[in-house]
């Protein structure tokens, strides 16, 4: 079977990771993904992460990433808030 | 070598500087950011910080090669920040820039710290004693 599904890890740190009640979960999208497709799906599965939608910030596989970046089988997404570090 | 740590322990000050040291070094510029005990008015009792901690690294050393792109002449940088639990007047973050003359010393710590609170994801809670709120960073224009 010929499938477009991806599977991607996502990490959720400060602020967001305590909204969400979550830390770390797998998430299967459809190819071709992004991270602003991957968001409104995890938003839609918590959302309380509704009120980060203009804060939040995205990462990609340790990289600072922005909502167009494409999403590829295996990527890990990471999502919070502003940093407040220092 | 320059230094780009991420630690749950408390931060060696003196040994990061005497790490740095080299011979050719004429300065030394620390900044060393400690826990306060109020924010707007409200008496804080301790700091969480909480990292994305490869992440974090990366971003660090990033930070390392920016400054040696703006300052060539600077010998040695060096970034360590704590996470967990921080009690008033411990140091959450110790950065230390060693150069030949004093001028490009300072410009990079204060570069450093600047950077650090703009890109590396690191994230704070303040404990109050009636209650606990996660300090909102400022949303920055994201560079690659």
């Amino acid at each position: 079977m010929t499938s477009n599904a991806i599977k991607i890890n996502v990490l959720l740190f400060g602020a967001c990771r305590e909204v969400a009640g979550a830390s770390e979960l797998n998430f299967d999208l459809t190819s071709p993904a992004d991270v602003a497709g991957a968001w409104n799906e995890i938003k839609t599965r918590f959302p309380n992460l509704e009120k980060f939608e203009r804060s939040a910030l995205f990462a990609v596989n340790e990289e600072h990433a922005r909502k167009e970046d494409p999403l590829k089988d295996g990527d890990t997404l990471a999502i919070f808030p502003p940093v407040s570090g220092g | 070598m320059d230094i780009f740590e991420i630690t749950r322990e408390p931060i060696d000050k003196p040994g990061l500087e005497k790490r740095l040291l080299t011979g050719a070094a004429g300065a030394v510029v620390t900044f060393d950011g400690v826990v306060r005990d109020n924010t707007k008015g409200r008496r804080v009792v301790s700091l969480q910080y909480e990292a994305y901690e490869p992440m974090a690294v990366k971003e660090m050393r990033r930070i390392g090669a920016e400054i040696r792109k703006r300052w060539p002449d600077v010998e040695r940088v060096g970034v360590i920040h704590r996470f967990g639990p921080l009690e008033i007047s411990e140091s959450s973050v110790v950065i230390v820039i060693t150069s030949p003359h004093r001028r490009v010393a300072f410009e990079a710590c204060r570069y450093a710290i600047d950077r650090l609170k703009q890109t590396v994801p690191i994230w704070k809670k303040e404990i109050f004693e009636d209650g606990e709120e996660w300090v909102e960073g400022q949303a920055p224009e994201v560079s690659r």
